[in-house]
């Protein structure tokens, strides 16, 4: 009896603490997820803090200024949008040739996972590394110097893997019975995949291009050797030239606080800091809204 | 893909083809003067090292109990509030990350733990730890929705608490996609340039403590390649450090396919 109630005893010690341990580390992990939200709102809140009094007509439309204070930051913001339009424009229909090549035709063999490392290894690649790769390619050997073609260019070869990627997620989550019906009414490989696979498959496509566009818009490393860090020279700051260098904003968040003169650095910065962010919640919501939308309209959901 | 090694691989041998400039002297020495023909790189090594590794001990396990978290315990609206956060968080462009480290961050290690300018690798490795943070939640949190459930409803039903369950049954079962989560983290952290660079200090020196400024391989290459003549020594320096963090990433790349086949 004695030696039952013990050994009860010494089982119930032990499942107490067993409960203490669990209890300790479920109340772990909730705040270790918890920081993670706290400290984006934080990080949201202290930019806006920073950057509000910065912003205004003015600083969104004026030219930078190289010396004395008051520069706005119309034309990077232009060079943004041009470089990242230029971007789409070269990397998407190739990711997606590539993406639907390997999803839809490409039989398992060497060529495939040559294929499959090749864009494995190229999205590891560091993007300051692809930004030497550019120096190389564009400006030195092809003597362009630092251009927003050659900045495109670059951001291309840095984004390509990413689309593949979403193009092959996107396409592998169209179910195979959608294929196989569409066969088997006489529909070719190409017509299939035009009218039935890629209708299915543009809500997972268009939120994952929105969200590569935003990494686009972001970058800053591999631009600053190519595209370079000041704005067009030619006519006007805001120029359509492909050969004409183009800071975009990112850059110039990292150069105003690097090497420029101004006296008024830090509410450039704080401006610029808080631009991009504000991009990058527009890229986020909209590619969570798009993505909504189409589905219900081609997926009936 | 092809040809950026081989171009890199070519410029990046130059230093040792044409400037005669032996690899271990770039590898091992941490005198960096590249206008006296002896480019040591071993600082910018140990910098990239050390960063690297503060924040993978830091963002590593914090970044797999949120995957965790995700996984297993949130409740549905939290987990559809943390998702869109999380991808905000990769969406935040670095130089931001840089500029927040450089606004709040730096003046609170000057002021804290006595460091004399705040910039250094105890700031670089913070604001690394963070970065990294998303890559690791995401894949630690698919690596762990892919263990059956029937594993962890065996656990539970022989009357292990859920931690427990956790630590025995789900962890191991998933070691192969955690440990791909830390080398994708490892390889964010060690090609990150100008978050680093902005709050590390930039001074090629070896630091004498985590407080220290320093430099690491990707902050000296944004430092300098600017000035840089096109055909010196310092040049092609900087191009025998793409080189060698392009060759790390190779290397990271083969560790994950390694840590993969071995899991299946």
């Amino acid at each position: 009896m004695a030696a039952a109630a013990a050994s009860f005893h010494v089982r119930s010690a032990g499942a107490v603490r067993r409960r203490a341990v669990n209890a300790l580390m479920t109340g772990a992990l909730w705040a270790a997820a918890l920081s993670i939200l706290v400290l984006l709102a934080f990080f949201v809140g202290y930019i806006l803090y920073l950057g509000a009094p910065a912003i205004s007509w003015h600083f969104l439309t004026a030219p930078p200024s190289e010396v004395d204070a008051g520069g706005g930051i119309g034309p990077e913001i232009f060079n943004s949008f041009y470089i990242l339009i230029l971007t789409l424009f070269f990397t998407t229909p190739i990711a997606m040739a590539g993406g639907i090549y390997l999803q839809e035709y490409a039989r398992p063999g060497l060529f495939t996972s040559a294929v499959q490392f090749c864009a494995e290894s190229l999205a590891t690649v560091p993007s300051i590394v692809m930004g030497l790769f550019g120096l190389l390619v564009f400006v030195t050997m092809l003597h362009w110097k630092v251009t927003a073609l050659g900045g495109a260019l670059t951001l291309t070869l840095l984004n390509l893997p990413a689309l593949m990627r979403v193009t092959q997620e996107a396409l592998a989550s169209v179910p195979d019975a959608f294929r196989e019906g569409s066969m088997a009414l006489g529909a070719t490989q190409w017509q299939t995949i035009r009218r039935v696979v890629l209708p299915s498959a543009i809500a997972p496509l268009t939120t994952g291009i929105v969200l590569i566009a935003g990494r686009i818009f972001g970058e800053t490393a591999a631009l600053i050797f190519t595209a370079g860090v000041s704005v067009s020279t030619g006519r006007s700051a805001y120029d359509f030239g492909l050969f004409h260098q183009a800071e975009t904003l990112s850059v110039h968040l990292w150069y105003t606080h690097s090497e420029s003169l101004v006296p008024d650095a830090a509410r450039v910065g704080n401006g610029s800091a808080l631009v991009l962010l504000v991009m990058v919640l527009i890229f986020n919501l909209s590619a969570r809204f798009i993505g909504l939308g189409l589905s219900r309209r081609f997926m009936g959901k | 893909m092809g040809a950026l090694i081989v171009y890199l691989a070519y410029m990046g041998l130059q230093l040792f083809v044409v400037d005669h400039v032996s690899p271990l002297t770039f590898l091992f020495s941490s005198n960096f003067a590249p206008d006296e023909k002896h480019p040591g790189a071993l600082v910018f090594i140990i910098g990239s090292v050390t960063i690297t590794l503060f924040a993978i001990c830091v963002g590593g396990p914090l970044g797999v109990a949120v995957g965790i978290f995700l996984s297993l315990l949130a409740p549905k609206r939290l987990a559809g509030a943390m998702k869109p956060a999380i991808e905000i968080l990769v969406g935040i462009p670095s130089v931001v990350y840089g500029w927040l480290g450089l606004t709040l961050l730096v003046p609170l290690v000057r002021e804290h733990a006595g460091s004399q300018t705040g910039f250094g690798l105890l700031t670089a490795g913070i604001v690394l730890s963070i970065m990294i943070l998303p890559t690791v939640v995401s894949l630690s949190e698919d690596a762990l929705r892919a263990v059956p459930v029937a594993l962890q409803e065996g656990s539970m039903s022989l009357g292990a608490t859920r931690w427990q369950t956790i630590w025995n049954v789900l962890l191991p079962a998933a070691r192969g996609g955690l440990t791909v989560a830390v080398i994708l983290g490892i390889a964010r952290a060690i090609g990150e340039a100008l978050a680093v660079q902005m709050v590390i200090g930039n001074s090629a020196v070896l630091p004498k403590g985590l407080l220290a400024p320093t430099a690491a391989l990707t902050t000296e290459i944004v430092t300098d390649m600017g000035s840089a003549q096109e055909g010196t020594v310092l040049f092609h320096s900087l191009f025998s450090m793409a080189l060698l963090l392009l060759l790390i990433a190779m290397a990271l790349i083969f560790a994950v396919r390694l840590a993969l086949r071995r899991s299946a």
